[in-house]
């Protein structure tokens, strides 16, 4: 199945964006590159059809996470080079791009989206939530089902961490209240 | 702020303080928390759920912070209502577990609430998600404040 062009308009969009953030001198720049990459990616989660992830990624990625970089680059000093672009060294560079290499070449291994025979469908455990998950949680929203019910000890995890992290800031910024 | 004055870097204020953006704020906001408690409350039936309803949620108190300047949210959102809402959410999420095993099931098994009232379950995976929310929201917020805030030895003690 080939992309539709607003997929292709997206992708080439994420990665100029991706690109800017690692390569603008001006981390002003940089963190507002990011942003729009993550905006990018968060609607191309829509494509996919995952749209909890994308709302994820649109609150998270593209929302708090700028304005949390932006807080901090305002607390600190920058001084301006008065070059746009960064500076390049090669062994980044060649380490960046085996990186890439390796994953082109895994990415054939991919099943193609929404193949009916891809392992993540046939798989008992996918089956079972699909056919299942309605008759014993009574959500309909069967990624809400596997993230509250049948994963609910990761989740409760997961909302652990994200307690975790105030406790962290307080102990990091050896303060005692959160304002 | 050490060079406080008109002299003051751009990249060093944190804070300006516009018309328009704090009437656009003032008019948002309201729909802003009603999206996000949406996304919470909604999210068995649609996409969504605690994590994100929580941020949105968060990101409206965080938007004010924005329009109004970090001090004037700080004495809107104190740090006992913060603390209270991202614990109260913990411990319901760990009571909603343990009471499933008051009731001889086992850790989390929504379905041990059964006989005390019909459709547990779904209403159970509201509240967890209302208490993911809960502790979210004031974790975004707390980690915003935090960070406007900066270090105990900070010379920008209070900025805005």
């Amino acid at each position: 199945m080939s992309p539709a062009p607003l997929e292709v308009v997206l992708l080439v969009f994420v990665l100029a964006c991706a690109v800017g953030a690692a390569l603008l001198e001006d981390v002003l720049a940089a963190i507002l590159a990011f942003a729009a990459y993550s905006l990018g990616i968060s609607v191309l989660w829509v494509f996919l059809q995952a749209p909890d992830v994308g709302l994820t990624e649109a609150a998270v990625g593209a929302g708090i996470m700028t304005i949390l970089f932006l807080l901090a680059v305002a607390k600190t000093a920058r001084e301006p080079s008065g070059r746009t672009l960064e500076s390049v060294r090669w062994r980044s560079l060649v380490l960046v791009g085996a990186f890439v290499g390796v994953l082109a070449l895994v990415l054939p291994a991919v099943p193609a989206i929404g193949d009916p025979a891809a392992p993540v469908l046939s798989y008992d455990v996918t089956q079972y939530y699909l056919a299942n998950s309605y008759e014993e949680t009574g959500v309909t929203n069967a990624v809400t089902a596997v993230l509250a019910a049948y994963r609910g000890l990761d989740t409760l995890g997961e909302a652990t961490v994200v307690f975790t992290a105030a406790v962290a800031v307080l102990v990091v910024f050896d303060r005692e209240v959160l304002t | 702020m050490s060079d406080a004055g008109q002299s003051r870097p751009p990249e060093g204020a944190a804070y300006v303080e516009s018309t328009i953006i704090m009437t656009t704020v003032r008019l948002i906001a309201p729909f802003v928390i009603t999206y996000g408690l949406f996304v919470m409350f909604h999210g068995a039936d649609s996409p969504g759920g605690g994590f994100q309803g929580g941020v949105i949620v968060g990101a409206m108190v965080v938007m004010v912070g924005f329009a109004f300047g970090v001090a004037p949210a700080r004495e809107w959102v104190k740090n006992d209502v913060l603390v209270a809402v991202a614990t109260t959410g913990a411990l319901t999420f760990v009571a909603v577990g343990l009471g499933a095993q008051l009731l001889g099931g086992r850790f989390l098994e929504y379905a041990s609430y059964e006989p005390l009232y019909h459709h547990a379950s779904k209403y159970l995976i509201e509240l967890v998600e209302l208490a993911i929310g809960a502790i979210v929201a004031a974790v975004v917020v707390g980690l915003y404040f935090s960070l406007a805030r900066g270090h105990v030895g900070s010379t920008e003690e209070d900025e805005a």
